[in-house]
């Protein structure tokens, strides 16, 4: 996929400070799984999946998440984030392939 | 008295013949499920772990601490039929103190039915203010869907969904042909 590692980030249009908001963000990524036949022999061996989703916020973590093959094609994930002071939401995304995709969001009061 | 005879002879032969053929049919059935698929995933399957139980799965992640009942806690939310198992919304939200002394340390999504249960794993620090997590998952078959959520001093909450699946969603089956 041409668009693969593209980073959406959707934070609301408002934001007052010390609110925890709602983050959306999404990546373009095939998350892909292997397949097997019906004797469970492998007939397709590429695992390449988001295996590490990681947000911070102004350089410091607020979550990380681990995944399998089991989160779908192009996935959303949305988690909380408590703003009490301006700054940058970093997300990134690793996966199995050793590449990493990153998105970026500027929070303002 | 000689029809009594032939009566009981005739009902031993029959049981022995049954027995025959359980004995048969079972040894066929599993070296069909144990001889043949079993080892050949095993051997052929490399990276991918092999199937795993729910039950295992939980044992692993949770040791024998006990799941407390998460009603009210935590909400998990599902559609009641997802037509395509491939892309299925999940909600896992906790209504639980978030502070440094107490929070929501991990929250654990878990099909029971997938190939291997444990989908996802989101590590949350007192920073994100509340434990809340949306994302989208493959679910293989109608299953019951577990979120757990775990404290920090190592306390467990599990809520579970059961969702039913019209299509499968994980590549393990085949296209026809």
């Amino acid at each position: 996929m041409a668009d693969t590692g593209r980073v959406k980030i959707r934070i609301p249009s408002t934001i007052r400070a010390g609110e925890v908001i709602r983050v959306r963000s999404l990546v373009i990524h095939p998350m892909e799984t292997a397949r097997r036949d019906k004797q469970g022999n492998l007939i397709r061996r590429n695992y390449d999946f988001i295996h590490t989703v990681s947000v911070s916020y102004n350089g410091k973590q607020v979550m990380r998440g681990e995944t399998t093959q089991a989160v779908s094609q192009n996935p959303i994930f949305a988690f909380p984030l408590k703003v009490d002071r301006p700054g940058k939401l970093t997300v990134t995304f690793l996966d199995t392939t050793g590449k990493s995709y990153e998105g970026t969001a500027e929070i303002k009061f | 008295m000689g029809l009594d005879k032939l009566s009981g002879n005739f009902s031993r032969r029959a049981f022995l013949r049954c027995a025959a053929a359980f004995f048969a049919v079972t040894t066929v059935a599993k070296s069909a499920l144990f001889g043949a698929e079993a080892p050949g995933r095993a051997a052929a399957s490399g990276f991918p772990l092999p199937d795993e139980k729910v039950e295992a799965t939980l044992k692993r992640l949770f040791g024998n601490r006990p799941l407390h009942p998460g009603e009210g806690k935590l909400k998990l939310e599902l559609p009641l039929i997802a037509e395509d198992g491939a892309n299925v919304a999940v909600t896992v939200e906790a209504g639980l103190p978030m502070t440094p002394a107490s929070h929501v340390g991990n929250i654990y999504i878990i099909s029971d039915k997938n190939r291997r249960p444990l989908i996802a794993r989101f590590l949350f620090t007192p920073e994100a203010g509340k434990a809340y997590i949306g994302t989208n998952i493959r679910l293989a078959a109608t299953t019951d869907v577990r979120a757990v959520a775990e404290m920090n001093d190592g306390t467990l909450y599990a809520v579970s969904r059961h969702v039913r699946v019209t299509v499968g969603g994980c590549g393990d089956d085949v296209p026809q042909g």
